[in-house]
């Protein structure tokens, strides 16, 4: 074996390497943004820990239905009293699924409003929180006993808040078109948002729809319900 | 048989680096190119090395690395500075390529003719 052999293999194979990982990452990534690279990462941390949060929901809704079992197993003299209680204080809290009639709200961006004005200003077209807000309010004006928006059902510290172009609801996101399902008298909540936010979005082209149910189902609050720093009186 | 093993190593090194999953931070591709700019001349050299038979392996590899080194230290000055200092290796490397590329066809050709007229005289005498 000649003396160059051992050298030049060394040499060659790490220019080949760099050479193949160099074209590698130009043919990847031929307009290489850095920004998208960390949201690529970042979006990854989310679905991770949003897979995490739904485990940990379920979980959660297992222990729940073994207490309540456990709860209703023994069930005489005095404690059928506690039990009833404690059942009305759930069903208050929000933390058992309810049904009842009452109305849904389906509502979504105005894509068309966009599509036929494509230069116009994007947010003029587009669901906010507030819109939910208010017409979350308003149902509650009207008499509204149980509130859920794309499932996610409202509980006492349910927030909505806007994140870019998502909504959150119980830490939950929630992208349009939005179900607003809620539980009470279907005419008074009704009355209410006509008078008020359904009409706006009406007035503004939204694609809005109203529907009275005789019978909806409202889930459960998934979460759970901590209070840390609250001592009863 | 010799030559089989560089164009062995070529093979390697294209499958490794076809294959790995590392992701390079977009900022280091600068530098990944001068590497690769640096390798390519440190290959040339090599055959123009033993072509003029003053091959060195200390050397060659030696020189690979300080090469490869001082770029990416002229590339980061450079960055640092806000002069793009590493073009001055991109521009010495594709210089040093194109001068060793010349080299080596010389001496092939040298050679080849030296051959040639070599039978030829076989052949006439």
């Amino acid at each position: 074996m000649r003396k160059f052999i051992l050298p030049l293999t060394i040499v060659c194979i790490i220019s080949s390497f760099f050479l193949a990982f160099q074209l590698k990452i130009q043919t990847k990534n031929t307009n290489f943004d850095a920004v998208s690279q960390k949201n690529a990462n970042l979006i990854n941390v989310i679905q991770n820990l949003e897979t995490e949060i739904e485990n940990q929901e379920n979980q959660i809704e297992t222990m729940r239905n073994q207490l309540n079992e456990i709860q209703n197993q023994n069930n005489k003299g005095k404690l059928q009293d506690l039990q009833q209680e404690i059942i009305h204080a759930k069903i208050e809290a929000g933390l058992t699924a309810v049904n009842g009639k009452g109305i849904i709200i389906t509502l979504d961006d105005n894509k068309e409003g966009l599509n036929t004005a494509p230069n116009d200003d994007p947010n003029k077209y587009i669901i906010h929180y507030e819109h939910i807000l208010n017409l979350v309010n308003e149902l509650k004006i009207g008499g509204a006993e149980a509130i859920s928006v794309n499932g996610q059902r409202l509980v006492t510290t349910s927030e909505i808040r806007c994140v870019g172009n998502l909504i959150l609801i119980n830490m939950t996101r929630i992208a349009p078109p939005f179900e607003i399902q809620a539980i009470g008298s279907p005419k008074l909540m009704a009355e209410s948002i006509s008078l008020g936010q359904l009409d706006l979005l009406k007035a503004a082209h939204y694609p809005v729809t109203l529907e009275e149910k005789e019978d909806l189902i409202i889930p459960a609050y998934k979460g759970e319900l901590q209070f840390k720093h609250t001592i009863p009186q | 048989m010799w030559f089989l093993l560089p164009v062995l190593g070529l093979i390697i090194g294209t499958y490794l680096g076809s294959n790995i999953t590392f992701q390079l931070p977009p900022i280091y591709i600068k530098y990944m190119s001068i590497a690769v700019l640096a390798s390519l001349d440190s290959v040339f050299g090599g055959i123009k090395a033993i072509l003029e038979d003053t091959f060195d392996g200390t050397i060659l590899l030696s020189g690979f690395f300080t090469n490869a080194l001082l770029a990416a230290l002229l590339a980061y000055l450079g960055d640092r500075l806000g002069v793009d200092l590493y073009y001055a290796a991109v521009f010495a490397f594709g210089i040093r390529i194109f001068q060793n590329l010349a080299a080596i066809r010389h001496h092939s050709l040298t050679k080849y003719r030296q051959r040639k007229a070599r039978i030829r005289g076989e052949r006439n005498g």
